[in-house]
Parts: C-alpha cells; structure tokens; sequence
C-alpha cells in the first residue's frame, strides 16, 4: 500500500515498490519446499519442458510480489511513526483474481514490482475501506511476468 | 510411479488427498522470507491484530495447497506448469494446530488451440482443516501433455 490510511489513496495511483533478483539457489529452495516439479528443479528435464529451461515457481513470483509490499508499506508506517503519527492497524487480504504467469522468471531475472489502486469502496464496518489494487511483475526493461488483482482491508481515518 | 495424462482428469471427478499439519514454526518461518506482517509473525503481536491470534499467510496456505498437489497428483501426472490462476479466496484463518488437506474437482478439460501435445485441465482446490471447514479456495487451469503425443503410446 502505498499510504497508511483508507482515505490517502487514489484510484490511478501507482507505485512502484522494488525490485527482486531471482538467485538460482533461491529458485530451487523454494521448489524444494513448496512445488518440486521438475521445471522448476532440474535443468535436463527443464530443458524438455514447455518452460525450455529451469524456471522459478509462479508462487515464489507472487510471493516476493506480497515481500516487497509489505516492505514498502513498512517504510511508509516508519516514516510516519517517525513524524509521531498514530499507526492504524493493519488490514487483511481477502482473496485475489486473475493471477497471471505471463512468462517464466529464469536464474538471475531481476523482476520489478508495481501496485496500482484500481477500486475503492466503505464496507459496513466504519473503521474499514476496502482498496482494489492491480499487482504487476516484469523483467526491468522487458517481458511482463506477473499480473494479479487482489482486495485488501486498510483502516480509514476515524473521525 | 504410474504416469497421469490429461486423458485421465474427467470432468466432475472429485480426489481428496493431504494431511499438512501448520506450525507455529511454519508459519513464521514463510512470514519471515514473503509476508512479515505482525500477525503472521508473534503469537503476542498477533493478539492484538483484528485476526486475534497467529495465522499462517494466505500465500503460506497456497504454498502448501501446491506442495500437497505436487505430492497428492502432480508428481505422478504429466503436467507442465499452469498459466495462472482465476479465482483464490481466504475463506477461515489457517492457525497453528491445523491439519490441512485438499478436495479437488476437475471443472473441464479441453484441448490446446495452440499446441496439439497439450490438453487444458481446469480445477477447483478446496483446502480443507480438520473440522472439513474449508479454509481457502482456489480455481485455475493446469497444462497436462496428452497421452497419445507421449513417446507414441497408445
């Protein structure tokens, strides 16, 4: 997110919250934990893949996608704390459409992040808006490799 | 290991499968590296979030949906990756205790426009904890060879 409270966002507004290079080690960590298919772990069965050569998880893409989030959010909160701001509290996510793994994330991609507010709505809960963002990932300078839209509960500006 | 095609997912059948049981360790552990937010981090931090108490993050969930597809099915099946998902809802925090396991659905399977070697499977995941509550749901399509362009068996 890009602001701390419901009210100080915008539809439109787009943020670009960092960038994530995909290490070959950390490509096969997450495979071995969370999705080992042999794309994603060995190079020969890769190779003979629809891939055509070893690739990242597309829920390690995402995951990094919510990382880089949070960190920017945090940096945010920081800024403001420093200022002697009252924090809200944080929201949660409620779920997410259309996640698209446009491309493969290979070993050594650097993938850059950007969020985008697409909606936002009051809920029938007063100390909660819900903000519609657009999440994007793509190679710096090249191919787009992720896409989705998700809805989260960010706390609104009580009285 | 007997090898799966996408001749073998009809539409309408059902499986069940996996029996992940969720940490605390587990879930701080992915919070750490993807998601640290306060309430997947600190049992005492977490209380006083609107969750009330530690639960996993909802991409930990669908982490461990995948491990528990790759391990129940995926692993025996020719599939060669997925171009993404429709629909993923968080329906009931996941928390430390839990045991989750997967109903699937095979919602339709059609043929690759594009590449003739290939059928198009489409699933819903239903991520189930103990009390069968259904914790996190999620609807997408996987890439499966089909069986006759496999090494020209039958």
């Amino acid at each position: 997110m890009i602001a701390l409270f419901y009210e100080d966002h915008s539809v439109g507004q787009l943020s670009q919250i960092g960038s994530h290079r995909f290490t070959r080690e950390a490509i096969l960590d997450f495979a071995r934990a969370w999705d080992p298919q042999p794309f994603h772990l060995d190079d020969a069965a890769a190779a003979a893949s629809l891939f055509g050569r070893l690739c990242a998880s597309g829920w390690h893409t995402a995951s990094v996608c919510m990382r880089l989030m949070i960190d920017h959010r945090a940096a945010h909160r920081a800024a403001a704390a420093a200022h002697g701001e009252a924090l809200p509290p944080l929201g949660v996510g409620a779920g997410i459409r259309d996640l698209r793994w446009l491309s493969p994330v290979y070993p050594e991609d650097v993938i850059a992040y950007s969020i985008e507010i697409v909606s936002m709505r009051e809920t029938r809960k007063p100390q909660w808006g819900l903000i519609g963002i657009h999440a994007r990932g793509a190679v710096e300078g090249g191919r787009d490799v992720l896409s989705y839209f998700s809805q989260a509960l960010v706390a609104r500006r009580m009285g | 290991m007997e090898r799966l095609y996408f001749e073998d997912f009809s539409p309408g059948a059902i499986a069940e499968y996996g029996a992940t049981d969720v940490t605390a360790e587990a879930i701080v552990d992915f919070a750490r590296q993807f998601d640290p937010q306060p309430f997947h981090l600190d049992e005492e931090a977490a209380r006083e979030t609107m969750t009330g108490g530690l639960i996993a993050s909802g991409w930990h969930t669908a982490a461990m949906l995948m491990r528990m597809n790759c391990d129940g099915f995926l692993g025996a099946t020719a599939a060669q990756g997925s171009p993404g998902v429709e629909e993923l809802d968080w329906k009931k925090p996941v928390r430390p205790g839990d045991r989750l396991s997967v109903r699937r659905t095979v919602l339709g399977a059609r043929a690759s426009s594009s590449r003739p070697a290939i059928g198009v499977v489409e699933f819903l995941f239903e991520v189930l904890n103990q009390e069968r509550e259904t914790v996190m749901t999620q609807k997408g399509v996987i890439f499966i060879r089909r069986r006759a362009a496999e090494g020209g068996e039958a």
